[in-house]
């Protein structure tokens, strides 16, 4: 057991600072500030992903196999914790999560098709799972992809499709063998969302975000958009959205919410510290980061020692996604009615609307990325091995 | 960092799970609760095996070893609801040896390996009402300590008194005229005292840094053993429901009790990050009175809310005093409130709220 970091490590902690030193510029902050939801990056951006690749940063705690260093996984760690302390993005969306997969299970020539697009994000990604009838029960989509001579022909529907306005390209979940049992009829197919017969439709949430539903119409695809086995694809996108837990289970930004409530109260609401009550919520709040930050480390170090983490990747996802809620609502909460102001209240709201904001966004953790509840059964089975 | 056990420690802490499966049966805490006092015959078998000696100082006849092996240790110990000072001892002499009066360490560690010396801690509690505070004069102590873990069944005291107005601690055999210590019943059923020193002859053992390192050891190390009772509950929760057969299948395949197992085990591995970082911190010098505040009060929550939610997961069986859960629901409630409760724990945080730093 070790609770703190080695010289190689807080060495490397000190060349990402001084990285970011250097490329965290007033031009950044103000690209980064008017991105809205742009799946292209900026021209800041790209020239801090470029110099990050000839670093070879992104994926030096990749194996060796998948075009990696295999270095440990804490240098990854340290990285982007100190990306999260600025809060600047460094990944490239879902194309960490689809890059991977592509690497693993396509052939040689698709990885030389998409894999540098990927990594210098000119080839964006949304993905193509869910459907009107297939959301926590992934398994049972219906799109299906028929065999039509050489291509494949896709027809169907997708629902929460979010970036497929701006992404390039749709990472699709297709029925390929309606017959089979419903996991092994799947297969994983990479789409150019301009091919003809897409349509995108927009659903604006309650976040403010939107996000879409895709039409599929006789779209013809050919037959190397098919990334892995045919009916393989259940297994790909299974090990696709272990990755997926572990990046939502991120929580930096709770912290900087804290900070910002803290400095909020410190310098104009002094009065609240007071009051005992007060001191001790947030303190509880504190605290709930602490379990956090224990629980994002605990995965960690199960990843460094090689080992796959299952229950704890669940805990972390449930702890994150239900603190999202907690912090913001006990924030708005000790603020009193300035809590409900908006960022488009003339500069009167606190943490400038962060704290609402946060509050209307912090449904989708919850039951995205794998519902809690369904989180908590794989604690149940898969981690402390109770019975179906 | 790496938050997973050292094969030091996988094999501390298999090699006394085996002995205390075989040697300490339930049925042997019972024999202590119904006599009182510890379990000489355990704590001979730690002395013999270098259990005692695993954090002390080379120098002194110890291991060298990490105090985090220490609590890998008190974890197993606490698992199986063992009757013995062993934090009380080991924190007590780590305090003396490590920040105390040079003189004493070497006798007194070297006391605690042989497993001839056995050390309750006598501090200020924060429960009020504590009695005439214990002075010191002309190495005579006088005063009063109330909630004195194994006070009646240890070879010395390590008390916190005051001399010329000055704190500091002060080693007391209890056999020497003027000791008396009277038994308190808690929840737990372990031994607790209140004790009394009437011009009792006593060895000043440190001064304001021993007693700080004391505190923050008790606490850290308290917190252990709130863990452990919570682990301890859970397995056992665990390996009952899925077991247990009701309506045609065992009750661990219906998703309520699934859900509630898993909120067990969050809430423990959760506990269990902070607990361990606190005496690794500890260990390494760089504790803060806010950290371990923190970790104990998430230890306590934890001891009781788990070992209490496994009782209405077992229903009647585990509400039996012949069955074993109860050791840990009881254990756990008092160790969650010794060396601070949860509220005493985050009134402390609280207080401090001006120490905390933005994430940076």
């Amino acid at each position: 057991m070790e609770f703190g970091w080695n010289e190689e490590l807080e060495a490397f902690r000190d060349e990402v600072r001084a990285f970011l030193d250097e490329f965290d510029t007033p031009a950044l902050r103000h690209e980064l500030a008017n991105r809205g939801e742009a799946a292209q990056l900026g021209p800041e951006q790209s020239r801090l992903r470029e110099s990050l690749e000839e670093r070879g940063w992104v994926r030096m705690c990749w194996p060796e196999e998948l075009g990696g260093e295999g270095k440990s996984q804490w240098f990854q760690f340290v990285m982007t914790e100190e990306f999260a302390k600025r809060e600047i993005p460094y990944g490239s969306g879902f194309g960490t999560m689809v890059g991977p997969a592509i690497h693993r299970f396509g052939t040689e020539a698709q990885r030389e098709k998409y894999l540098p697009g990927i990594w210098a994000n000119d080839i964006t990604i949304c993905l193509g799972y869910s459907e009107p009838n297939a959301g926590t029960d992934l398994a049972a989509l219906e799109t299906l992809a028929v065999k039509d001579g050489d291509d494949w022909l896709i027809n169907g529907q997708k629902l929460w499709t979010s970036a497929a306005d701006t992404a390039s390209h749709v990472w699709l979940a297709c029925r390929t063998d309606p017959d089979a049992p419903k996991h092994r009829g799947i297969s994983t197919f990479i789409v150019p969302m301009d091919t003809p017969g897409i349509s995108v439709r927009p659903i604006m949430t309650m976040s403010g975000g939107r996000t879409n539903e895709v039409f599929f119409e006789d779209v013809r695809v050919p037959s190397d958009a098919l990334i892995g086995e045919v009916n393989q694809g259940w297994y790909i996108i299974a090990n696709a959205l272990d990755h997926e837990r572990v990046w939502i289970g991120a929580g930096g930004g709770l912290r900087h919410i804290f900070d910002r409530l803290m400095a909020h109260i410190r310098e104009k609401r002094p009065e609240l510290l007071e009051d005992d009550v007060v001191r001790r919520r947030l303190v509880e709040l504190e605290l709930d980061l602490d379990v956090m930050e224990g629980l994002v480390l605990t995965n960690a170090s199960i990843v460094a020692a090689g080992d796959t983490p299952t229950m704890e990747a669940s805990m972390s996802k449930i702890w994150t996604s239900e603190l999202r809620y907690h912090i913001s609502n006990v924030a708005m909460d000790l603020l009193g009615h300035e809590g409900a102001l908006t960022e488009e209240a003339d500069g009167f709201a606190p943490l400038d609307g962060e704290l609402e904001r946060t509050y209307r966004a912090s449904p989708i953790q919850r039951f995205g990325g794998g519902a809690n509840e369904v989180q908590r059964d794989i604690i149940a089975r898969r981690g402390l091995g109770l019975p179906r | 960092m790496d938050t997973t056990l050292s094969d030091t420690q996988r094999l501390l802490r298999e090699s006394l799970r085996d002995y205390l499966a075989n040697e300490v049966p339930f049925d042997r805490i019972r024999e202590l609760e119904r006599e009182g006092g510890a379990d000489q015959a355990l704590w001979e078998y730690l002395a013999g095996a270098g259990f005692l000696a695993l954090p002390f100082a080379e120098a002194h006849g110890g291991e060298g070893g990490e105090l985090t092996d220490t609590a890998v240790v008190l974890e197993e110990l606490t698992r199986r609801a063992c009757i013995i000072p062993f934090l009380e001892t080991t924190a007590s002499a780590l305090a003396i040896e490590r920040h105390g009066a040079e003189a004493l360490a070497e006798e007194v560690v070297r006391g605690v390996i042989s497993g001839a010396v056995t050390i309750a801690p006598a501090l200020q509690g924060s429960t009020p009402a504590n009695g005439a505070s214990p002075r010191v004069e002309s190495g005579a102590l006088t005063g009063e300590r109330r909630f004195v873990d194994y006070g009646a069944d240890v070879t010395h005291h390590l008390v916190e008194a005051t001399e010329d107005g000055e704190p500091g601690l002060y080693l007391v055999e209890t056999t020497a005229e003027g000791v008396t210590a009277e038994s308190l019943s808690t929840i737990a059923r372990t031994p607790l005292a209140q004790c009394t020193y009437e011009g009792a002859p006593a060895r000043r053992a440190g001064g304001a840094e021993a007693l700080q390192f004391l505190r923050r050891a008790g606490r850290a190390l308290c917190a252990v053993q709130c863990l452990g009772n919570a682990q301890q509950a859970l397995d056992m929760t665990v390996e009952y429901v899925g077991m247990r057969v009701q309506f045609g299948r065992p009750i661990g395949s219906f998703q309520a009790v699934q859900h509630h197992c898993a909120n067990m085990a969050t809430q423990t591995l959760s506990a269990r990050f902070l607990v361990y970082q606190s005496v690794w911190r500890l260990d390494q010098g760089i504790a803060s009175d806010r950290q371990i505040a923190k970790a104990k009060a998430l230890a306590s929550r934890a001891g009781t809310e788990v070992t209490m939610q496994a009782h209405i997961l077992f229903g009647g069986i585990g509400y039996t005093e012949e069955y074993d859960l109860h050791f840990f629901s009881r254990h756990g409630k008092e160790r969650a409130l010794a060396w601070g409760s949860a509220e005493e724990c985050l009134r402390v945080a609280a207080d401090t709220l001006d120490e905390v730093q933005p994430w940076q």
